[in-house]
């Protein structure tokens, strides 16, 4: 008989799969108010997991057959999810209510997309990797067109689906590739093939294809088509949800099978995604310029911002890791801030998305606009607001790995993207005001405050945060 | 003559290509799109057995057994919003999607 | 000899005419029957491989519930067929030109393919010798085992599919008349029935 493996590095997942069936019936058998309850008792879920992801948090340990490995990066990175995660869920409680969504599958599938985020990233296994991917996706599919009678979002859904099934074919068809060259599909074993083995035609293919489908995953240029569409469609916490957890999750795993397995290979990968990360950050700034609806313009900046990100996976160093990791934290609080922004532009019990609906909002909503001009020039990387440091630290990174050129594209699409930033300040300041804001919910204040301060006060304190990144990197470096 | 490994890589890619070729030509009808999806997972799932076959390993076996898994997940979430799809639009055209312009 | 490589041939001619079908039928029902033909064929190779389970698999899972769902959603959305083909012809050129490349790529790949060295010694899981034990045994030892954790991650996914279509698609319709069974058997005949005495020469009111 084989022994039962052991199953304590995977607490977390197994507490949030068991949470997330114990939602579903909490949801079908409470009489009033479903949503409300199950959306509170999965953040409580959520904080749960985190305390477990921690506890079980310490030196590198492999389970399930080499199918699942905790180690420092893995549990920093499900620490993110986690966090991004609940505060979309916090948004997502007086958006239900003001909406009048009563169907509490919402959080439920949240829970489950989570799941498999955090197995994504604990994959130490081709097969892992692609089912703890396929959760993470089909539960996007469905929250993207949760909001059925829609008709943008059903549109959003038809396009997020069969773009992101096509990347999930083309990652698996190069996945096969990869298996058929080395005869296995851990991360060990395909370490060990590839060091060393001549450059094969057929391993090179494979990889490039699972670069495609990480791509579209993370919404990189020339496959970013879906981003403003699905932003646009999907209900905003949604939408919040979908700008950070997903996106921190599968860089996360493009960084740890980068470097891992496929370190070998650097020269190779480099050059695509080199492209793909020039192709983002320029497309992200420019065209964000043009666009009028806020919630599409945070789809261009998160574009740009995953360029960014992705300068610190290229230069595949572990101070480039660091950077990356250091920058998809600040991203999180940066974008969950800002959507909290959008989520309190409402008139007359109605959402608003319109850029020029924040027109001179300064004078009606100052404590809105205070955050949002926080939130604003931190994205646009202006010192001493956390953004800053998240540019700084990757471009960096990129210098001391010899990318210098990269690091100044990096820092001339800044320079763009700093115009739109700079434009929503202007409106909010400058010109005549429009109509005055509701009152903003408890919860969504309550994110936002949160939010704005953190990238405000980020300044005083790196230390801690530094040193948590700095694990998390070394972690990935030591094997 | 003996079949070799090549030959069923390329048939499997063939499939592939067809499956690819499938979504992006199709502008009138998304079920059809849905099942491209199909003929590209059963490449990928053709791949996977060949590869295990000719290698003497059964993990390959066991990957296409979750990838016909996820594949019915995947139809069975596809066909759900082509539903939705169509009782907000009254069409599945792929034209028909223009209320965004991405 | 002579046999295997004539059924190889045979199923994957088959296979790839199917697949053209599935693209170019005009109508999306003949496209789903297409379909099953591919995967028949297909279910073939996998036969030639050796992978009977997952070659029987793939024909009950495939031919038994998906193609069903997909004739289902074919006939339940009562579409157009005559303005399907429309607009196919603008974009041939270039779907072909695009795929051929892709597709001379990978057969240049392919005709020379290559294992690595270590490929024999990496070998997680290797076959078991068939005549010791049967293809579905050998797979049934690991996957149960070994494997079990990406088995009951495919549980998630299947649970969250179910979830999710459900989700999408219920709705309770209004105007139409259900059988509730419980209300059925809950009526008791003093609910509907009145006795009345009628008086001779009065009648009803």
């Amino acid at each position: 008989m084989t022994a039962i493996p052991n199953l304590t590095p995977a607490y977390a997942e197994m507490f949030l799969a068991i949470a997330g069936m114990a939602l579903l019936m909490v949801g079908v058998f409470r009489k009033s108010d479903p949503i409300r309850g199950v959306t509170m008792l999965a953040i409580l879920a959520f904080a749960v997991a985190a305390v477990l992801s921690i506890s079980t948090n310490g030196a590198e340990t492999v389970t399930f057959n080499g199918l699942f490995v905790v180690n420092a990066f893995t549990g920093f990175a499900k620490l993110l999810i986690l966090l991004g995660a609940g505060l979309a869920m916090l948004l997502a409680l007086p958006w239900a209510r003001n909406e009048g969504v009563s169907r509490y599958e919402l959080p439920v599938i949240m829970v489950f997309a989570v799941l498999g985020m955090m197995m994504m990233v604990s994959a130490n296994n081709l097969l892992s990797l692609y089912v703890g991917l396929e959760l993470q996706s089909l539960a996007l599919y469905v929250l993207a067109a949760f909001n059925r009678g829609n008709l943008k979002a059903t549109e959003a859904g038809v396009k997020y689906f069969v773009l992101g099934a096509l990347a999930s074919g083309l990652l698996l068809y190069g996945s096969s590739l990869v298996y058929g060259f080395s005869g296995t599909t851990s991360f060990a074993g395909l370490a060990d093939a590839l060091t060393g083995a001549e450059s094969n035609a057929g391993v090179i293919v494979g990889i490039v294809f699972v670069i495609c489908g990480f791509a579209f995953k993370v919404s990189a240029v020339p496959f970013h088509m879906w981003t403003p569409d699905v932003y646009e469609g999907a209900p905003t916490p949604v939408t919040a949800f979908f700008s950070v957890a997903p996106k921190i999750a599968s860089l996360c795993l493009f960084l740890r099978i980068l470097v891992g397995p496929f370190e070998d290979l650097m020269d190779q990968w480099r050059q695509v995604l080199t492209v793909i990360c020039v192709a983002s950050m320029l497309w992200g700034a420019v065209a964000a310029i043009a666009q009028n609806n806020i919630k599409r313009l945070m789809a261009y900046s998160s574009i740009g911002h995953v360029g960014y990100a992705l300068i610190g996976l290229i230069a595949g160093t572990q101070e480039g890791a660091r950077g990356m990791i250091y920058y998809m934290l600040i991203y999180l609080f940066m974008n969950v801030g800002t959507f909290a922004v959008i989520l309190s532009m409402r008139v007359k019990d109605r959402y608003v998305e319109s850029i020029d609906d924040l027109s001179g909002i300064s004078k009606t909503n100052p404590a809105i606009a205070l955050a949002l001009t926080a939130l604003m020039f931190s994205m646009a990387g202006i010192p001493p607001l956390a953004g800053f440091f998240g540019k700084y630290f990757v471009f960096a990174a990129a210098v001391n790995a010899g990318l210098i050129p990269l690091a100044v594209i990096g820092v001339l699409s800044s320079v763009i993207g700093a115009y739109y930033y700079l434009r929503l300040i202007k409106i909010m300041y400058f010109d005549g005001s429009v109509e005055n804001f509701d009152r903003p919910d408890y919860s969504t204040s309550l994110v936002m405050g949160v939010c704005a301060l953190s990238v405000v006060v980020f300044i005083f304190l790196p230390e801690p945060l530094l040193a948590g990144a700095d694990a998390a990197a070394a972690a990935l470096f030591q094997g | 003559m003996v079949v070799s490994l090549s030959h069923y890589l390329i048939v499997a890619g063939v499939l592939f290509t067809l499956g690819i070729f499938g979504i992006f030509l199709n502008r009138k009808n998304l079920i059809v799109i849905l099942m491209s999806i199909e003929l590209m997972l059963l490449a990928v799932n053709i791949n996977f057995i060949a590869f295990s076959a000719f290698l003497g390993d059964l993990v390959g076996q066991i990957f296409t057994l979750l990838v016909l898994t996820v594949a019915a997940a995947e139809a069975a979430i596809g066909l759900a919003i082509v539903v939705v799809f169509y009782r907000a639009h009254r069409s599945i055209a792929v034209e028909d999607i223009n209320e965004l312009k991405g | 000899m002579i046999a295997a490589t004539l059924a190889f041939y045979l199923f994957s001619a088959l296979a790839i005419v199917g697949a053209l079908n599935v693209i170019f039928q005009r109508n999306p029902v003949h496209s789903v029957l297409w379909l099953i033909f591919t995967f028949f064929n297909a279910a073939g190779l996998f036969v030639l491989l050796g992978a009977e389970f997952v070659a029987m698999i793939l024909v009950i899972v495939y031919v038994g519930a998906v193609a069903v769902l997909f004739l289902f959603v074919v006939m339940m959305l009562d579409i157009n067929i005559t303005m399907v083909r429309e607009g196919f012809l603008k974009y041939l050129p270039v779907g072909l030109l695009v795929g051929g490349i892709l597709l001379a790529e990978l057969i240049t790949v392919f005709a020379g393919w290559v294992m690595s060295d270590s490929a024999d010694v990496l070998r997680a899981a290797p076959a078991p010798d068939p005549s010791d034990i049967g293809n579905t045994e050998a797979l049934g030892l690991i996957l149960y085992t070994d494997y079990i954790y990406v088995f009951q991650a495919a549980g998630i996914i299947l649970l969250v599919a179910m979830i999710g279509s459900i989700v999408l698609t219920h709705r309770t319709r209004a105007g139409v008349r259900k059988q509730v069974i419980g209300e059925q058997n809950a009526r008791r005949p003093s609910d509907t029935l009145e006795v009345v005495k009628v008086e001779s020469g009065k009648g009803l009111q």
